[in-house]
């Protein structure tokens, strides 16, 4: 398995001398009073903080809180955003390369898989570059499909079409395409939601594994799991950040009145 | 099936329609076949490949009109397939939603104009452009036919297009941004590969048109039945299968073989036609669409 990621990181570290300059800046996560307003609502409001630079950051609060559009603003798949997010210092707005290459770097998952028409082998090399795709490929594939817990299930099928495998193999497909990438951030958007809990169980298990090389942030409605998954938690409500603290210290000590009555009764009145 | 129910009504409406439909084809290939008998019994399939037309002398050689038939059609597909997937491409990926529907609108009024009026504008308009352009005699050709053809032809071919490519979930454009894929990367590896069932049924839809389109065609092409020289000199005047059917059937006197002959022309187009819807359904079949 090790072998396997060292092989990994030196097939994509050889792929392109500007990206290995890129990646070794690449760690922090810092975002500083970032605002979103659409159609004259507003969904984020001064929203600040900084992600460590490894572990999961489990991003929680009732629907229409803001969460899944703050990933939006992370990949800048919505750029209408005001403030600063930043990677290592450097504005994700300017960044050398492009929002292209700059979206390399950020893995992002949402609460839907979405699987190309095509084989599972085909999938996982998606977002792999000609220059990328080498005689090494293989190792790489089966790397990062380990690395999804998903290799075991798919080894001897890869040139299957991928729209044959169950949603919680395809997310976990979704979750190996995007490792494959070797990114520097994972953000989630709710990859558990309407998995089977085996299914939810394996991918909570290779987050934890991922989390141990590089940052985390997992938009959850599950309570359950984002204790699981421990780490630092934010708690969001109508679009600002209403409390963050460690997994332990909010789910056992909430600091705000706003939290207790989220955890209470899983909703929140804080407009 | 599922989501209508499984009930025998359905069933029952779903075989009648069947039926219907099926009866519809086989009658029409048995008034054509049956019309053109006398044709066929007379000459068999050497028609195919001979080349006078000259009905008073008893010469029915198809083969000039095949030939500008699939000329017409090779130019109007030339010109309509790579207009029409640029424009869908551009008014579905690139220009503001506003704009598409005023687009599509355009399209199908474009597609409700009669047929007779693109005639009118290509013999006003096209032909003496080209006149001038390649210092023709009159500017009657393959060429024109074509490009009137594929004037008509876009619209059905964009609106397939467009449709196919707004059939594309977003989420997988989305995904497809999230691992750096550029426009031209998502272009080439996402949408048209999805959307190529669509494009593909609509160039079967505006080939079956091209080949079928009697009246524009017949006022551009020049009804020249000869086999042009060189085959690829598509500046010359020509003849098509419909051309000839619309130009001559006043002319044929009812039961005589002159109008075996052209009921010959017609269920030659008839037969390729159907070739090629069924084409257009088993990729459709193939590709799950």
């Amino acid at each position: 398995m090790n072998t396997l990621q060292k092989n990994m990181c030196l097939e994509v570290k050889s792929a392109s001398e500007e990206a290995i300059n890129q990646d070794s800046v690449l760690n922090d996560v810092e975002l500083a009073h970032v605002s979103l307003t659409l159609s004259g609502k507003h969904i984020l409001k001064n929203i600040s903080f900084a992600l460590p630079n490894r572990g999961i950051t489990s991003l929680i609060g009732p629907s229409g809180a803001g969460k899944s559009s703050l990933l939006r603003c992370l990949t800048l798949l919505c750029d209408h955003w005001q403030g600063d997010i930043s990677i290592q210092g450097s504005s994700i707005r300017r960044w050398s390369g492009g929002e292209d290459h700059l979206r390399r770097h950020i893995g992002l998952i949402a609460q839907k898989p979405s699987v190309f028409p095509t084989s599972i082998y085909e999938n996982v090399i998606f977002g792999l570059s000609r220059k990328e795709r080498g005689k090494d490929q293989s190792i790489c594939i089966e790397a990062s499909l380990r690395m999804a817990a998903l290799w075991d299930e798919v080894h001897d099928r890869l040139h299957t079409p991928a729209n044959n495998l169950s949603i919680g193999q395809q997310q976990r497909l979704c979750l190996a395409r995007a490792l494959i990438l070797k990114p520097k951030v994972l953000l989630l958007d709710e990859p558990t939601a309407s998995l089977d809990p085996r299914s939810k169980q394996l991918i909570e298990i290779s987050l934890h594994d991922l989390a141990k090389d590089m940052p985390l942030l997992c938009v959850t409605h599950d309570l359950e799991q984002a204790q699981r998954l421990q780490g630092q938690v934010i708690f969001m409500c109508d679009g600002k950040i209403i409390e963050k603290a460690t997994a332990k210290d909010f789910f056992q000590h909430p600091s705000r009145i706003e939290s207790r009555e989220f955890l209470r009764w899983s909703v929140c009145d804080c407009g | 099936m599922k989501h209508m129910g499984n009930t025998p009504l359905v069933y029952l409406l779903i075989i009648t329609g069947c039926v219907l439909a099926i009866s519809c084809i086989s009658v029409l290939l048995w008034f054509l076949g049956d019309a053109s008998w006398q044709f066929w019994q007379a000459f068999g399939l050497s028609p195919l490949w001979a080349d006078e037309w000259y009905p008073y002398e008893s010469l029915y050689g198809l083969l000039p009109a095949i030939i500008g038939s699939f000329w017409v059609m090779i130019i109007a597909m030339m010109i309509a397939v790579p207009c029409g997937l640029s424009a869908a491409i551009v008014s579905s990926e690139i220009l503001p939603l506003s704009w598409q529907s005023w687009i599509r609108m355009g399209m199908e009024i474009l597609a409700g104009i009669p047929s007779v009026v693109y005639g009118l504008i290509g013999l006003w308009v096209l032909l003496p452009w080209l006149q001038n352009i390649f210092d023709l005699l009159t500017g009657h050709s393959l060429l024109a036919a074509g490009m009137i053809l594929s004037l008509m032809i876009l619209p059905t071919m964009m609106v397939m297009a467009q449709d196919a490519l707004r059939l594309i979930p977003l989420e997988q454009r989305e995904t497809a941004m999230s691992l750096g894929l550029n426009w031209n990367q998502r272009l080439c590896r996402i949408l048209l590969p999805q959307a190529w069932p669509g494009i593909r049924s609509g160039i079967l839809l505006g080939l079956g048109r091209a080949l079928g389109e009697t009246m524009a065609v017949m006022l551009v092409v020049g009804s020249l039945d000869r086999v042009p020289q060189p085959i690829y000199n598509i500046l010359e005047p020509a003849q098509t299968l419909t051309s000839r059917i619309g130009r001559e059937m006043g002319e044929a006197a009812f039961g005589s073989m002159h109008f075996s002959a052209l009921m010959a022309c017609g269920l030659v187009l008839a037969a390729t036609a159907i070739f090629l819807s069924l084409l257009s359904q088993q990729h459709r079949g193939r590709l799950n669409v």
